[in-house]
């Protein structure tokens, strides 16, 4: 879960969620402009589905990992998101959330 | 705030999260969502509860009672983390997190 700052355990693949949960986590990150991210495809590997609810003691996927810690599933991501938690969770991280400079369009306009 | 307009309150990304889907809202649902409803009654003591059945959002026949949505209003929740107030909700639904039900929506608020 530390191989990189944003870690997703999924169903499926970013280009294809396989889940209607797995495609929220990976359509709010594609709105804050994060593509560059860990995802693995729990349905490949039955020991790593059940492996990763262990490890978090969480009992569903998806599941979001920021910074190694566990952050929560699509409900909290996007709980994070509608309130602006997650863009500073990701500049903790050092990336910089495309709604961001969604918003300095909007005011230079 | 009553319950009435706590579950007419609009989520931008939900849309309709806790209205009636396919009739799952209607009366007592199956004996998982009874279940459900039973426990979360037990160990949250709610002011408020509604447990829904989306299974067939997810490609089951009705009454598959596999995905399930949940809104819960309690006093437990106060001063706890949205993760927080999510394990709370998966203690009381263990079991059943650990057999039939594969997916579970929460909303957790405070009174």
């Amino acid at each position: 879960v530390r191989e990189h700052p944003v870690v997703v355990f999924m169903k499926g693949s970013p280009a294809q969620p396989q889940c209607g949960f797995s495609n929220a986590v990976v359509q709010i990150l594609r709105l804050h402009g994060v593509e560059d991210y860990r995802a693995h495809d729990v349905l490949q590997d039955p020991d790593l589905r059940q492996g990763i609810k262990n490890y978090s003691n969480w009992p569903t996927i998806p599941q979001v990992y920021l910074n190694g810690e566990f952050v929560g599933g699509c409900d909290i991501l996007l709980q994070m998101h509608q309130n602006g938690d997650l863009v500073e969770e990701l500049k903790k991280l050092g990336i910089r959330s495309a709604l961001l400079d969604a918003e300095k369009d909007q005011e230079k306009k | 705030l009553s319950p009435l307009s706590l579950s007419r309150s609009p989520s931008p990304m939900r849309g309709p999260l806790l209205a009636a889907a396919g009739g799952a809202m209607g009366g007592p649902g199956g004996p998982l969502a009874r279940a459900i409803r039973h426990k979360l009654t037990v160990a949250l003591q709610p002011t408020h509860l509604e447990v829904r059945d989306d299974s067939p959002r997810h490609g089951g026949p009705p009454g598959a009672e596999t995905h399930f949505g949940v809104l819960v209003v309690s006093g437990r929740f106060a001063g706890l983390a949205p993760l927080q107030r999510h394990r709370l909700v998966h203690e009381a639904l263990r079991d059943e997190l650990a057999g039939p039900l594969h997916a579970l929506q929460i909303i957790a608020r405070t009174p």
